[in-house]
């Protein structure tokens, strides 16, 4: 069964398509990258998702079922635009939003506890937004995005603005949740975060999909064409070289793409005594490499 | 329903909770009870001190008489207030006044009054003092003094002062109000009730209508709007919040019914003691009007708070809003103004008209009730009308607040905000 099928949809700002044609099918249990540049039409989607935007075409099927505002209660969503009333009490804030959510009254003090716990953020119940730091208000959106144990999660943006403390405290729980059988959909342009968790994406550009897939299955059509090098020293001169098709250089790192059927030894016999090699492999293309490539293969 | 009443709950309670809330509303009818009493405790209990004024007569006739008046006016333990000192005038009358001047000056007396010769036949009095400024004490002598020569001129004519006050008795008109109970004396405090009602529903309705649209543009500035439309409807919150606050104003109105009781019950009496002319004043408000001030309220409520809330919906600042603003408190601002003419002539063309128009009504036909009971029939059309407005400007307001809540950015021109209402 899947969480969520989406089924050719389409939304149109005037005449501007922010999304177009769009069909996803997000098996359960599993993490889901929803990935794009900026503006490509990720938050619409997930919008037309929550039921916020409706969709000029196209159906949304939710858990089995179409989506209405009944299918809410089951769905965690935390917003790319994301705030909380900055007067109101953490425990009020909390309360409200459960009970929205149609939290049971009496179970509701047991799970602020608990969430707060593990967030540790025991002892801020009783304080005001406004006196919580950044960090610990993306906590506590966090927190109220799965407060009611919801069967889906669409997060837009997750990691935004969070350091890396709090980015693995958010990463690990996301984990735990899929261990649980939930299943996530997040949205990001940040490709590592992608690489380390999710089990499938979908690359949106310009309001279209523009690959779709499992995360490994993708790589592998690419195949280890990439060598991966940390250097010291310029290689500049390999650009020269036959086999060579394109080089992201990052100074101290670089990838490197082969041209078809190239043999990767000529470029570790050409590097050898002109720079200091710290690590040569030869990899499939990181996904950061796909998505450049992709959008800006759609750009021309 | 449960989703609307958490947002009723949280909206209410996050004002009533409040100290500016519980200070306005208890201390707002103190204030005000406090601007009646105060004046009317002060009047009663004046501490005027003691005075001695001399008197230069000219006429020596007016002295004797004027002393004698003058003693009426007493202090708490019966002595007198004003004591008066005759200076015989002097072959040298500027010298006698200069001399005066000199004592009034060392405080030795607190004025001198110079009464000239001519004074019965229509001359002036003079009344020097260093202080010339308290009106209140000034109008007591010049009373007491006009009393006396008044007199003396009528006795010169050879007629009894008595008699000719009494056939110069002001005479006096009672408003009597007729209505099918009958015919009742209107000592002008339904009235004045009445138009404090008015002004009420005015107040109340532009106060509860910003405090809208300051959440409204809150909640979009916080972007706490769409982690709170993951859980509900846009229109299920917009209608949360307009009637959280609607019971937060229901509430101060209760409070202050309340504090009005308490006050009519003891307050009066108390003030009544004191100042025993106030007891024709009655704050008695007719169950009738108090109906119809709850409904028109209510309805007025909801009719400019959705507007208020739509408009909050498509800006991103109060400062954008204040201009959009405008129209709406014209709307509100214009029966005010014709509050005059209404009065004057609550059964004229002019007012039947306005009162039918659904976004003067809460105000004008409340009015007109208050003054003259309309025919039945205009006012269940107005309500009716009105009640009709309400319905179409939720439905539309619910429109333009769908799309404006998620809207960051450009503030939407006009021809946007139909096509948004066209569009979803």
């Amino acid at each position: 069964m899947y969480a969520l099928e989406i089924d050719n949809i389409s939304k149109r700002f005037g005449n501007f398509y922010a999304v177009q044609n769009l069909s996803l099918k997000i098996p359960q249990g599993t993490i889901y990258g929803l990935l794009g540049p900026n503006g490509a039409g990720k938050t619409t989607t997930l919008r037309m998702i929550m039921n916020i935007i409706i969709p000029d075409e196209g159906k949304i099927r939710v858990l089995g079922r179409t989506m209405g505002e009944d299918m809410k209660q089951r769905i965690g969503y935390l917003p790319e635009d994301r705030g909380l009333y900055p007067k109101m009490k953490v425990g009020d804030i909390l309360e409200f939003l459960g009970e929205i959510k149609g939290v049971p009254k009496n179970a509701m003090p047991g799970k602020i506890d608990y969430w707060l716990d593990k967030f540790e953020l025991t002892g801020w119940k009783t304080k005001k937004v406004d006196e919580l730091s950044k960090g610990m208000q993306q906590k506590i959106q966090f927190i109220v995005t799965i407060i009611h144990d919801p069967e889906l999660i669409i997060l837009d943006e997750p990691f935004a603005g969070l350091d890396p403390v709090n980015t693995k405290l958010i990463k690990d729980i996301m984990l735990g949740l899929k261990d649980q059988g939930k299943t996530i959909i997040f949205s990001t342009h940040r490709m590592e975060q992608v690489e380390m968790i999710c089990d499938n994406i979908c690359l949106i550009n310009k309001a279209r999909m523009v690959l779709e897939g499992n995360l490994a299955g993708i790589k592998k059509q690419y195949g280890k064409n990439t060598i991966l090098l940390e250097y010291e020293g310029d290689i500049g001169f390999l650009r020269n070289r036959p086999e060579v098709e394109k080089i992201d250089d990052y100074g101290r790192s670089a990838e490197i793409r082969l041209k078809d059927k190239a043999d990767a030894q000529g470029v570790l016999a050409g590097l050898v005594g002109k720079v200091r090699i710290g690590k040569f492999e030869i990899q499939e293309p990181s996904l950061n490499t796909i998505f450049i490539e992709k959008v800006g293969r759609n750009e021309q | 329903m449960n989703k609307i009443f958490a947002v009723i709950k949280r909206e209410y309670f996050q004002i009533v909770k409040t100290k500016g809330f519980i200070i306005s509303t208890v201390l707002a009818p103190v204030i005000m009870i406090a601007f009646i009493a105060v004046p009317v405790l002060l009047s009663v209990k004046s501490t005027g001190e003691k005075k001695t004024i001399a008197v230069v007569d000219m006429t020596g006739q007016v002295f004797q008489e004027f002393d004698r008046t003058l003693a009426e006016y007493k202090m708490k333990d019966e002595s007198r207030r004003y004591t008066v000192q005759e200076f015989r005038p002097t072959a040298e009358i500027s010298g006698l006044r200069s001399l005066l001047s000199q004592k009034v000056l060392v405080n030795e007396f607190s004025a001198y009054i110079f009464i000239p010769d001519s004074i019965l036949s229509g001359g002036e009095a003079e009344f020097v003092s260093q202080h010339v400024s308290d009106f209140d004490e000034i109008k007591r002598l010049s009373e007491s003094l006009n009393r006396v020569v008044v007199g003396l001129r009528l006795k010169k004519e050879g007629l009894d002062p008595q008699r000719v006050s009494d056939y110069m008795k002001h005479v006096g008109l009672k408003t009597i109000k007729v209505t099918p109970q009958g015919e009742k004396e209107d000592v002008g405090g339904t009235f004045a009730m009445a138009y404090v009602l008015v002004l009420l529903i005015y107040m109340t309705l532009i106060f509860y209508g910003s405090i809208i649209l300051r959440g409204v543009i809150e909640e979009k500035s916080n972007r706490v709007v769409e982690v709170v439309l993951s859980s509900l409807k846009p229109f299920e919150l917009m209608m949360g919040k307009i009637l959280g606050i609607g019971a937060v104003g229901l509430t101060q109105y209760a409070v202050w019914a309340l504090i009005g009781l308490v006050m009519s019950q003891y307050g009066m009496s108390m003030v009544t003691s004191l100042v025993p002319a106030a007891s024709g004043i009655k704050f008695a408000i007719p169950p009738y009007i108090f109906f119809y001030f709850v409904v028109f309220f209510i309805l007025g409520y909801f009719l400019y708070g959705t507007l208020y809330a739509a408009v909050a919906s498509t800006v991103n600042n109060e400062k954008e809003a204040q201009q959009m603003l405008m129209p709406i408190t014209m709307f509100l601002v214009l029966p005010i103004l014709l509050m005059t003419m209404v009065i004057k002539d609550p059964s004229g063309s002019t007012s039947v008209i306005l009162s039918l128009i659904p976004f003067f009504a809460p105000i004008i036909m409340f009015m007109r009730i208050c003054v003259l009971m309309p025919p039945a029939w205009q006012v269940a059309l107005s309500i009716g009308l009105l009640g009709l407005t309400v319905v179409a400007m939720v439905w539309l307001a619910a429109k333009i607040y769908r799309i404006g809540i998620l809207m960051y950015g450009k503030k939407p021109s006009l021809p946007e905000i139909v096509k948004w209402i066209k569009y979803s």
